[in-house]
């Protein structure tokens, strides 16, 4: 890896950025979503003062394969983050390889098999259900995920980001930026898809047996995954070229906007039963992820 | 593949310490069995052994959400015994009370309802205006809840300004009509959450003898209001909501209606509240004695019907006081309405019968 490939790992969009980052749209989501329930919502350093305060609480040991498990799931999930975010094309130069588009959706979805996997070694009987939940959303979303970056691919007819980046005049492109813009909900388990963690119902559902420093560190994954999740729309909508600095801001404000979008969403809706997630995915963005790479296909054959 | 889930005691579902476990198969529940009595106190076995005027305030420890109603119950089956007759303002007050209780109990069964299906924004809506009833409430008794309003032969405190709670009204019938109406009956995701959900049938209504609104919700028209009128409410004109679906949608319409009668009733009330002394001669507590007898009153909590069975033996303490709470007979439909039900939907399908297992467990 080349001094540029480092800087993208580590500073941006790496971890030095991502990490902070990740607190600041925590913030903005539960800011906003205070803001429209006529709450006043956290200070900004809150998710900051929460990972602090995690990293210092004493829980209660656990021993063997099982603690080791528990703690390595938020950990790959972290690294698997801090990876995608390496790849994410915030300054389109050259520094990707072919076919780097599929090790994104790989290493994005390496948090949500560790947030099952956390639910299954937890031993708790709500971690099970939620692990169940999310293992069948994750199927169900998953479809129109991919669906939504293969008609993106078919259009610019390649799999490597620094191309798939910036906007497009082919229909196909947004309509998949819109495929992908609809399955973050689930990703993040926010609402209408929060099912996998419905506090009323299986208190934190894969989580509920984490304290402390693991608990911290999914709320560090959760903060990486909202900046990975974001920042790829971010990247897919934005003209490429330009000062690098613009490029920076743009891309953080895009993303923010996608927080506040997301937010409202979420405070709009209730949550979606299991069986309604599902009829969600696969009946209408299903559809529409289909219809969408028909048309890229179309479009690809036509010029 | 089968597990047997606990609910509660102490669960973010549940408002009070009762237990319901679910044995479900993957995310369908096949059976359901309830445990309540964590919150027994003995309020019966206290009342049968302090004077009248002291059962008064105890009873009206029996709910914190409720209380009025259970004094008034207790007032007036005293009256009963003794010929009291609580003078016409009284009566007004108490219907004022009372109404303004059952929109306070019905925010916060909405606001509930609405944080079962993780729908926090309408939760927050619903507690916003729920405030502006404790406001009310407050402005007239002196608190928040346990208002301490009802006594033997009328009430405690007089209501000086009437415009006062009615600008409060217009604030609360505004927040209704504009926001909990329009997002309970039109919103597709309370909808999809809420629509055939939780059926319970008239059959099953009237086999397990459900009262208040889940009853009305399955077509039953019972409300006590208008079958046994009791205080002022054979003055005023209302509507008594009903649904025929049995749903968990009807009876989140069934309470959203009910919500703009009471408005109807209090505004009725407050306009017309009558001149005149608000209680009878005050009784003292050291010597009041009841003629001997059985007395039985039944008021319509926001709940459902309540009712108080007194049996005076002609000394100054009751020898029986009996209370039979709305829920007493509503938790027995929880098992049939969440059989073969999401499991997700559960605590939304139990919490729909607007449960108060702490008024059951006296």
């Amino acid at each position: 890896m080349n001094a540029s490939g480092l800087i993208q790992l580590f500073v941006f969009p790496g971890l030095l950025f991502a990490i902070p980052a990740g607190w600041f749209y925590i913030w903005g989501e539960h800011k906003a979503v205070a803001r429209m329930q006529q709450r006043i919502g956290p200070p900004m350093l809150q998710p900051f003062y929460d990972f602090v305060k995690l990293l210092g609480k004493r829980t209660p040991s656990r021993r063997g394969i099982e603690a080791d498990l528990l703690r390595l799931w938020p950990a790959l999930s972290v690294l698997s983050l801090a990876g995608a975010l390496a790849l994410l094309p915030v300054f389109p130069s050259g520094h990707g390889f072919s076919g780097d588009g599929i090790l994104l959706v790989a290493l994005l979805e390496l948090p949500s098999i560790c947030f099952i996997l956390a639910g299954f070694t937890s031993g708790s009987i709500y971690g099970e259900i939620g692990a169940i939940r999310e293992a069948v959303l994750s199927v169900a979303n998953n479809l129109v995920f991919l669906l939504a970056i293969v008609t993106i691919a078919v259009t610019e007819k390649t799999f490597r980001l620094g191309d798939l980046a910036g906007p497009s005049w082919n229909p196909g492109h947004w309509l998949g930026v819109f495929g992908i813009l609809l399955c973050i909900p689930a990703k993040l388990r926010l609402n209408p898809f929060s099912t996998s963690s419905a506090e009323q119902e299986i208190y934190s559902g894969p989580l509920t047996e984490y304290a402390g420093a693991a608990l911290g560190m999914w709320e560090l994954a959760h903060g990486l995954e909202w900046v990975a999740l974001t920042g790829l729309v971010a990247t897919l909508v934005l003209p490429v070229g330009g000062p690098w600095w613009i490029h920076a801001i743009l891309f953080v404000a895009v993303s923010f906007g996608e927080v506040l979008l997301l937010s409202a969403v979420s405070a709009a809706t209730a949550r979606f039963t299991l069986q309604r997630s599902i009829q969600f995915y696969w009946r209408w963005a299903a559809v529409l992820a289909v219809l969408a790479m028909s048309s890229a296909i179309y479009m690809r054959f036509r010029s | 593949m089968s597990f047997r889930i606990p609910i509660g005691p102490y669960h973010p579902a549940l408002e009070e310490p009762y237990k319901l476990e679910l044995v479900c198969d993957g995310e369908t529940v096949r059976d359901a069995v309830m445990h309540v009595g964590f919150n027994f106190r003995g309020i019966e076995y206290l009342a049968e052994r302090r004077n009248y005027l002291q059962g008064i305030t105890l009873v009206e420890r029996v709910c914190g959400i409720c209380s009025n109603v259970h004094s008034l119950s207790f007032c007036q089956s005293v009256e009963q015994l003794n010929g009291a007759t609580p003078p016409e303002r009284a009566l007004y007050i108490r219907v004022i009370l009372a109404e303004l209780e059952r929109l306070h109990s019905h925010f916060l069964w909405s606001g509930v309802a609405a944080k079962l299906i993780g729908f926090k924004t309408v939760f927050m809506t619903c507690f916003t205006l729920r405030e502006k009833v404790m406001d009310a409430l407050s402005a007239i008794s002196g608190n928040r809840v346990n208002y301490g309003m009802n006594r033997i032969g009328g009430v405690n405190r007089d209501i000086a300004d009437p415009q006062a709670v009615l600008n409060i009204l217009g604030e609360m019938e505004h927040g209704i009509t504009s926001a909990i109406i329009p997002i309970f009956l039109e919103d597709r995701t309370v909808a999809s959450r809420c629509k055939g959900v939780g059926i319970l049938t008239n059959a099953q209504a009237k086999a397990m003898g459900a009262v208040g609104p889940l009853a009305r919700a399955s077509g039953v028209p019972q409300d006590i209001r208008k079958a046994a009128p009791y205080a002022a409410y054979e003055r005023f004109e209302f509507n008594v909501p009903v649904e025929t679906d049995g749903d968990v949608r009807a009876r989140l319409v069934v309470h959203a209606l009910e919500m703009i009668e009471s408005c109807r009733i209090l505004r009725q009330a407050l306009s017309t509240l009558p001149e005149g002394p608000f209680h009878t001669t005050p009784p003292t507590a050291a010597r009041f004695k009841v003629p001997a007898g059985t007395a039985i009153s039944r008021v319509e909590a926001p709940r459902g019907e309540v009712v108080y069975q007194i049996t005076s033996n002609g000394t100054e303490t009751p020898e029986r006081v009996r209370v039979r709470t709305p829920t007493f007979m509503n938790m027995a439909t929880v098992r049939f309405t969440v059989l073969g039900q999401e499991l997700g939907d559960s605590p939304l399908i139990q919490a729909s019968c607007d449960p108060c297992y702490s008024c059951t467990d006296r």
